[in-house]
C-alpha cells in the first residue's frame, strides 16, 4: 500500500511470481522499459496489450499569460508522452468505485453539490500533495471517501421521490375540487334536496308524535293515523279536498279500511271550520312546493310502473303511522305509496284512523 | 530468449504490475518513468450543447509521467 516499487523490487515479483531468477527478471524488466521508450520515440505510439498505449504527441506553439505579471509570452512547441491504460486494466484498477455511474442531476442539485464539493476538494487537494511527496494515493482511504458521496446520491433520490409524491397528491387535489366546483349544480340540487326533505320529516314526525290532534297541521301525503272526533276530521277532509285538488285518485265514496265516515252526522260547527280553516290553508301552502310537487309526481308516474298482483299482507294501523311509511316499510321507498292508497281505494289518506286494516299490494314491475 | 518465452514472461509481468496497482502502489522505472494510480475526484460536467448537467462519479486511473531523462530526448 502506497509504496513506490522499483525496478529490484519488481524484478523480485517478478521472480517469485514466474519462477525465473532475479537478476534475469531485473534485466527483462528494464528491457521491456527501455523498448518501450526507444519505440515510442521513433515509432510514435507502442501498444502493449494488457497495459496500455503510449503515444508521442506533438504540441503546438501556443501563447499564454504569466498570472504574476500579466505578462504574455509563448509557449514553444513541444512533444510529449500520453499514456491510455488498456480498457481491461481500466476497469480493473478502478474496480472500487465502478459502482458508481454517471447520473442526471439538476441545477439545484448541481449548486448545492458544488458548494459541499468545495471543502471536501479543498481537502483532498492537500492530501494528494501530501501524497505525491511519499507516496501515491491511498486506494482504501478513496474508497472511504466514495462511501458519504453514495449516502449523498441516496437521500437526494428520496427528496426529490418525496417532492414527487406530494406534488402529485396536490394535483389529484386539485383536480378533485375544480370536478366538484363544475358539477356542484348537480351533486348540489341533489344534495339540498335530500336534506330539506329529511328536514320536512323530521319536523313532521316531530309534529305527529307529541300532538296526534291537529289534523291540519300535516301534509297529505304524511297523513298520520289519528284518533279524534271525527267532526274534526270531517273539517279537515273538506278544507283539504278544496286545497289540493291536484291528487288524481281515484275518489270512491265509501273506502274499505277507513271508518265509515259517511254514517257519521255532518255536523259542523261554523265557528270550528273557521278556525281550522286557515291553518290548514296555511300548512299546505307552506309544503305545497315540495308536497304537492311530488304527490303529482307520483300519483302519475307510480300507478303506471307496477302492477298490482295479488296481496301482500294486511296492515293494522297504529298510532303515528302513515300509507308512506307502510310504502317504506314493505316496499323499501316512500315513493310507492300511492299503489297502497289504489288497491285500498282510500279517499283520503289523512283520513284513516287507527286500527284501520290495510290491504299491503304485491307489486311487479311492468 | 524465443518470442513464446517472451510473451509468458510480459504476461507475468503484467499480471505482477496490475497486483501492485490495485494495491494501490506505484511503480517507478528510472529512465522511464512513474506508472500510478490516481483517484479523480467526483465533478460534475455539463453538456455545452444540451446544458444537461451530470455527475460525473470519482474514479481510480492509471497515469504515467514520463521521467525527466526520457523527456529530455523529446523535442
Amino acid at each position: 500500500m502506497d509504496k513506490k516499487i522499483n525496478l529490484s523490487q519488481l524484478a523480485d515479483l517478478m521472480s517469485q511470481a514466474g519462477g525465473m531468477s532475479k537478476a534475469a527478471s531485473e534485466q527483462f524488466v528494464k528491457n521491456f522499459f527501455d523498448i518501450i521508450s526507444q519505440k515510442v520515440l521513433t515509432d510514435g505510439l507502442v501498444k502493449v496489450k494488457g497495459l496500455g498505449t503510449f503515444k508521442l504527441i506533438q504540441m503546438e506553439d501556443r501563447e499564454s499569460v504569466n498570472v504574476n505579471t500579466g505578462e504574455r509570452f509563448m509557449i514553444e512547441g513541444h512533444q510529449k508522452i500520453s499514456f491510455t491504460p488498456d480498457v481491461e486494466l481500466k476497469e480493473r484498477v478502478n474496480k472500487p468505485f465502478a459502482a458508481f455511474e454517471t447520473v442526471e442531476i439538476s441545477a439545484e442539485q448541481a449548486d448545492k453539490l458544488a458548494q459541499m464539493g468545495k471543502e471536501p476538494v479543498a481537502a483532498e487537494s492537500i492530501v494528494q500533495d501530501e501524497s505525491q511527496t511519499v507516496t501515491a494515493e491511498p486506494e482504501k482511504e478513496s474508497a472511504n471517501d466514495a462511501k458519504p458521496v453514495v449516502k449523498e446520491v441516496t437521500q437526494r433520490r428520496g427528496v426529490r421521490f418525496l417532492l414527487k409524491l406530494i406534488v402529485w397528491i396536490l394535483s389529484i387535489l386539485l383536480v378533485l375540487v375544480i370536478a366538484l366546483y363544475l358539477f356542484w349544480p348537480l351533486i348540489g340540487n341533489r344534495v339540498l334536496e335530500r336534506v330539506e326533505r329529511n328536514i320536512q320529516i323530521r319536523d313532521k314526525q316531530e309534529l305527529v308524535v307529541p300532538q296526534g290532534s291537529p289534523v291540519n297541521v300535516q301534509p297529505a301525503d304524511e297523513q298520520p293515523v289519528k284518533e279524534q272526533p271525527v267532526k274534526e276530521i270531517e273539517s279537515a277532509e273538506v278544507e283539504q279536498e278544496t286545497a289540493e285538488p291536484e291528487i288524481p285518485e281515484p275518489v270512491v265514496t265509501e273506502p274499505a279500511v277507513t271508518e265509515p265516515v259517511v254514517t257519521q252526522p255532518v255536523i259542523k260547527p261554523q265557528t270550528e271550520t273557521g278556525e281550522t280553516k286557515p291553518a290548514v290553508t296555511l300548512d299546505v301552502r307552506l309544503n305545497s312546493k315540495d308536497a304537492a310537487k311530488d304527490l303529482t309526481e307520483f300519483t302519475e308516474a307510480d300507478t303506471v310502473n307496477f302492477a298490482m298482483t295479488g296481496e301482500l299482507t294486511v296492515h293494522t294501523l297504529k298510532k303515528g303511522e302513515t300509507i308512506t311509511r307502510l310504502a317504506l316499510r314493505y316496499y323499501g321507498t316512500k315513493k310507492l305509496w300511492p299503489y297502497i292508497v289504489k288497491y285500498n281505494n282510500i279517499k283520503d289518506a289523512g283520513k284513516l284512523q287507527e286500527g284501520a286494516r290495510i290491504r299491503i299490494p304485491v307489486l311487479k314491475a311492468k | 530468449m524465443s518470442a513464446d518465452q517472451a510473451a509468458e514472461k510480459v504476461q507475468t509481468l503484467m499480471e505482477v504490475l496490475e497486483k501492485i496497482w490495485q494495491d494501490g502502489d506505484s511503480v517507478s522505472l528510472s529512465g522511464f518513468g512513474v506508472l500510478e494510480v490516481k483517484k479523480k475526484n467526483e465533478r460534475v460536467s455539463v453538456n455545452p450543447t444540451t446544458g444537461v448537467r451530470m455527475l460525473v462519479p470519482p474514479k481510480l486511473v492509471l497515469t504515467y509521467k514520463p521521467s525527466t531523462i526520457l523527456k529530455d530526448k523529446l523535442k
